[in-house]
């Protein structure tokens, strides 16, 4: 089922975050903020915390242990070799190549967390309010149901706050 | 210090952000040039003739090239090493450069980036068809198999070196493509025609630009960022290594791994500045590509190339002080002077002298002259591997198995084939793909309007 949304224009970076101001001032809950490139004060204000730096953290970590476990596997259990007699769990030399294979590691599992979290993915079905939002608009985006007050409210106070255009579509 | 109010404005001519989309886009949407299509004919015949010696070294093995039992490293590997180089910059690029928070990377990253992808593509095949065999490449990938539980030695330079050109490649490919998403989105919103809203649809996967999408993006370019840097490092540092861990003079040195990094960013930073001219003049974007980049990439060559002067001169140095009459020979009587006299000297005027008239701001100013120094500085560096891998291996400890090497035209087919494949690549970047990132240019733009208006 199609819900109306309100939807404010505003032209710049500095008339997006008094726009921002002006919502939040107001009480307005802002569902989604469409920006053409990235702006860290309009994330801050969604609440939006991102672990993707835990995660890769976490990637790594079992990583490594991975990686020095199966070298000890292949090395020492596995098939022993005798290069001249050095010894066979040869931990100095497991070290670059622990950190090649961590790194591999983390790229691969990074680049599917962000797939996944950020639902990017070939052939997706998207769908995006204003297409401007991709050149040179940046789009508050509310849902009537949570926005916290009426159309004609909310576009006197995103006007009044520097938005160029507000206007309602059902989506 | 990084920020554009000292700089200067990084994007000229006011302009605003749809400006900047149509201007970037605008190769992407007009007719293809006619010097695109020479350049990429005269580049496709490269890259056959690559393609038909490649065929014939794998029909009829590696004796078809000028390697013997002392020179088993002839160009391919010089090749490798080269091209391996270049790709380095274009990674170094980017992310030292993001880790350090320098905004004038926004409008050169991006071909820094395409050119690295090409660039390692075409090192790769250096060592594949080395094998001779390289249908039973898959020997090298450790896995358990019928030939018994015998693995590959994980103690080797060279199967690091594998592991880490895959990584690199794969890392530098998914940084590049996944720069390019929110672009492809700009371009796919403003597509007359259905075909093209289509395909870069598909390309942009879906991407919208909203908090969610923007705030896992930084994410996944920071984590890529800060680990690429790493690799950037280790790979070229792996890469010298598979000479360094030998005992033959003139490789077996703890130079080596800094050396062969710097050297990488050195070429790698050069054919960044050649590929930055050539799509400022030929696609008119001055406004993006400023002087002042330019002067930027000037810089840091200039002063690369001293720290290049300065392991020249410490690996003669050191072959010297040691007393080591095999480094003495290699250095005093087989680069200095000797066989090699023209390649060694070459690398020194090409990658040490010539780079230093950009002292001078003059020439840091004069495109022309800056055009021609980064191709000297590619050729310096091609010849700087050839003395590394040839000169040590045709004259090391026993004169009875000295022997001199030349490349056979197969093995010179095979390199102007990766030139062929580069410049494909290449050309096919600058006319279908977004040539500088538009969101990164966008983020930047405030500052620098500011600044003009004063």
């Amino acid at each position: 089922m199609n819900t109306t949304h309100f939807i404010g224009v505003f032209d710049s970076k500095n008339d997006l975050l008094t726009g921002i101001e002006g919502a939040k001032s107001k009480n307005f809950t802002i569902d989604e903020i469409y920006t053409p490139y990235p702006v860290i004060e309009a994330i801050e204000t969604l609440g939006r915390k991102s672990k993707f730096t835990t995660a890769a953290f976490i990637y790594g970590a079992v990583a490594v242990v991975g990686v020095l476990s199966f070298l000890y596997w292949t090395s020492v259990i596995s098939w022993p070799i005798d290069y001249g007699g050095k010894p066979t769990n040869a931990f100095p030399s497991f070290i670059i190549i622990t950190l090649v294979l961590t790194i591999l590691t983390v790229t691969i599992l990074s680049l599917f967390t962000f797939s996944f979290r950020a639902r990017i993915y070939p052939g997706k079905k998207y769908f995006l309010p204003d297409e401007r939002a991709t050149d040179d608009k940046f789009i508050i985006l509310f849902k009537k149901n949570t926005a916290g007050a009426e159309f004609d409210v909310i576009s006197k106070v995103l006007k009044a706050y520097g938005a160029s255009e507000v206007y309602e579509k059902e989506f | 210090m990084y920020k554009a109010e000292i700089r200067g404005p990084l994007i000229l001519g006011n302009k605003d952000y749809r400006q900047i989309t149509s201007d970037i886009i605008a190769p992407i949407d007009n007719k293809t040039p006619n010097w695109w299509k020479a350049a990429m004919t005269v580049s496709s015949i490269m890259a056959v003739v690559g393609i038909l010696t490649m065929a014939y070294t794998v029909r009829y093995g590696i004796g078809t090239w000028g390697v013997n039992n002392s020179v088993a490293w002839g160009w391919e590997i010089i090749n490798f090493v080269w091209w391996i180089g270049i790709g380095h910059a274009g990674t170094a690029f980017s992310i030292f450069l993001l880790i350090l928070r320098q905004k004038w990377r926004t409008s050169i990253n991006r071909a820094a980036e395409a050119m690295t992808v090409f660039a390692v593509g075409c090192a790769a095949v250096f060592p594949a068809i080395h094998m001779g065999r390289v249908w039973l490449a898959f020997f090298i990938f450790p896995y358990p198999n019928t030939r018994g539980p015998l693995w590959v030695n994980f103690n080797s330079p060279l199967f690091w070196d594998f592991i880490a050109i895959s990584a690199y490649l794969l890392i530098s490919a998914s940084f590049w493509y996944f720069g390019m998403v929110p672009d492809f989105a700009s371009i796919r919103d403003r597509a007359k025609t259905k075909l093209k809203k289509g395909i870069y649809g598909f390309l942009s996967f879906g991407w919208t630009g909203s908090t969610k999408e923007w705030m896992r993006y930084e994410g996944l370019s920071y984590v890529l960022g800060g680990i690429a840097a790493v690799l950037v490092v280790s790979v070229h540092s792996i890469v010298s290594t598979d000479f360094a861990s030998s005992v033959v003079p003139g490789w077996h040195t703890t130079l080596f791994p800094p050396y062969f990094v710097v050297g990488a960013i050195f070429s790698g930073f050069a054919m960044v500045m050649t590929l930055m001219i050539i799509i400022r003049k030929y696609y008119h974007l001055e406004d993006y590509v400023t002087d002042s980049h330019l002067n930027a990439i000037a810089k840091i060559l200039v002063f690369i190339s001293l720290i290049m002067g300065t392991a020249y001169t410490t690996e003669v140095f050191i072959a010297w002080y040691s007393g080591n009459p095999y480094e003495m020979f290699t250095f005093f009587h087989n680069r200095i002077t000797g066989d090699y006299t023209f390649m060694f000297w070459a690398m020194i005027i090409c990658n040490a002298i010539i780079p230093q008239v950009m002292w001078s701001k003059k020439v840091r100013s004069n495109i022309t002259a800056l055009f021609i120094i980064s191709l000297i500085i590619n050729v310096g560096m091609w010849y700087e591997r050839f003395n590394i891998v040839i000169t040590s291996l045709s004259k090391d400890y026993l004169p009875s198995a000295w022997t001199t090497y030349s490349p056979t035209w197969i093995e010179v087919g095979i390199f102007i084939g990766t030139l062929g494949i580069f410049a494909s690549g290449v050309l096919t970047f600058f006319r279908f793909l977004p040539m500088i990132a538009i969101s990164e240019v966008k983020s930047v733009l405030k500052p620098t309007e500011i600044i003009e208006k004063h």
